[in-house]
């Protein structure tokens, strides 16, 4: 499995280019940087990501509204949403992982670890489906 | 007699007696109008009658049980009247000395309601104001980090040597300040009462070995050794396994900084009738007996642990989460002879038909 594109919801500009580095020092080619909910809905009309990388304290529509939209709709539902966010508290990723994130990564990351972080949450979401699908052949 | 009501009517507290037999003897102004009743309605009342009355109002409403008659005790309630939600600190004590001579043994029990409304709404905005500091402090700090480590990793191009020198100094800071806030935010919630355990019946051994696996890195770095010592199985007790890894953690870390080199630090575990005891055993510098009662204390640490990184809140959080379990912490050090940090947790009560299984115990057949 190989990360290729990530759409990136992120409204402060500097973390979103320490962001778009550290994925590109790993090789990652398509990196989109949007920086409100509502962009990030306009920027998935014509942008299929492997996985969305989504802050939560953001302007108007927070994070966790984001990511609650993004899995109640059909056309969004499947694409993996990954949090990274100043909110580290533990009721704060458990609210997270309720509304069906992959993972909770928190700030400040590690920009030579946050590419493999990402790629293992995807490969594990990927052996789970596997299974689910395997079971359900069975 | 007439002056003394009078007194006690006038304290903005409520007053509550209850004589030997668990009867109601005294009320005053303040808590009978708490209650929408007169004093002379609660009078002769049983403890279980006045409850009732209580519940009207009060969460938790009934009054607590002391199997100890001697036990000071104290509890915060909720007062809910009609819209209005106050906050009360329920102090109670055994009646006195004096009065215990003229009465015999069990001459019953004082409370005091004080309306701490006004502090916990401080609290609560103290409180918040950290989270949301906490919150802010680290959007900046994950762009000077993220910068700094990209450079480093030589993203951006050869660095010279002072460059290199210097970012790492950057670094170093960056990541102290990021353990400062976490810190910080943590011992708020520990002061303020807010932190939440989730509680579950385990087995201290295992928290002991992944704490010693967190902090084995740390420890390779100067060659110290790491070993937990068990001789026998361990009761279980009652705890939150992330918050009792946090505080072995602490301990073994703080043990691994103050070790000279190729040392080792040995967690030590054992039990007895009513406890689990954790001591971290280090053969570093010791702590000089003048410093042993502040080390607990807030940013308290001694110059070595400054040297090395700490942010001088890590004992104090430790001793937090071993309060909220409600175990107790001490140290036992020499100088020059290294120190033992103790902790003791209370043994779990035996499981009901109910409670599920450890499970380690859950997955055999």
């Amino acid at each position: 499995m190989k990360l290729t594109r990530v759409l990136v919801v992120e409204d402060d500009v500097d973390i979103q280019k320490v962001i778009r580095m550290s994925l590109k020092l790993r090789g990652v080619s398509d990196v989109v940087l949007v920086e409100t909910g509502a962009d990030c809905f306009e920027r998935l009309g014509s942008f299929t990501p492997d996985v969305i990388l989504l802050d939560v304290m953001m302007p108007h529509m927070d994070g966790y509204e984001t990511c609650r939209r993004l899995k109640q709709d059909a056309a969004t539902r499947e694409i993996p949403v990954v949090f990274l966010t100043a909110r580290v508290q533990k009721a704060d990723r458990e609210r997270g992982m309720k509304l069906g994130a992959l993972g909770y990564l928190t700030k400040p990351f590690d920009p030579m670890t946050l590419h493999d972080q990402i790629l293992a949450l995807l490969k594990e979401h990927s052996a789970k489906n596997k299974e689910k699908d395997g079971a359900a052949d069975a | 007699m007439m002056a003394e009501r009078n007194i006690l009517d006038s304290l903005g507290s409520g007053l509550l007696v209850l004589d030997a037999r668990d009867r109601v003897s005294f009320v005053n102004r303040t808590l009978a109008e708490m209650l929408h009743i007169s004093a002379e309605e609660c009078v002769g009342r049983s403890a279980g009658e006045f409850a009732v009355l209580m519940s009207r109002f009060a969460l938790p409403a009934a009054l607590p049980r002391f199997d100890w008659p001697e036990a000071f005790g104290s509890r915060d309630i909720e007062w809910r009247d009609g819209e209005t939600l106050r906050f009360f600190r329920e102090d109670s004590a055994p009646l006195s000395a004096a009065n215990a001579a003229q009465g015999g043994a069990g001459n019953g029990r004082v409370f005091a309601y004080h309306d701490v409304s006004h502090e916990k709404a401080v609290d609560r905005m103290k409180s918040e104001f950290i989270s949301v500091a906490s919150h802010e402090l680290r959007t900046p700090m994950t762009s000077i980090k993220g910068s700094v480590d990209l450079i480093l990793s030589g993203f951006a191009g050869e660095t010279s040597p002072e460059m290199q020198e210097l970012l790492e100094i950057a670094q170093k800071s960056c990541d102290r300040l990021v353990r400062l806030v976490n810190d910080i935010l943590d011992l708020s919630k520990i002061e303020a009462g807010q932190l939440k355990l989730n509680l579950e019946r385990l087995d201290v051994t295992e928290i002991a070995v992944r704490a010693i696996c967190a902090v084995k890195p740390l420890a390779d770095k100067t060659g110290v050794r790491l070993r937990v010592d068990r001789p026998l199985p361990l009761p279980i007790v009652e705890a939150d396994p992330d918050r009792i890894e946090q505080a072995i953690t602490n301990l073994v870390s703080n043990a691994v900084k103050f070790s000279p080199p190729n040392a080792e630090v040995v967690v030590e575990l054992s039990s007895d009738n009513l406890w689990v005891q954790c001591a971290v055993c280090d053969q570093g510098v010791g702590i000089a007996e003048k410093d042993l009662h502040r080390i607990f204390g807030k940013f308290q640490q001694l110059s070595e642990g400054r040297r090395r990184g700490g942010t001088g809140l890590g004992l104090a959080i430790t001793r937090g989460l071993i309060d909220e379990h409600r175990g107790s912490i001490w140290v036992e050090s020499r100088v020059g002879e290294g120190s033992r940090f103790i902790f003791r947790l209370p043994i779990a009560a035996p499981p009901s038909p109910n409670t599920p299984a450890l499970a380690g115990q859950a997955a055999k057949p």
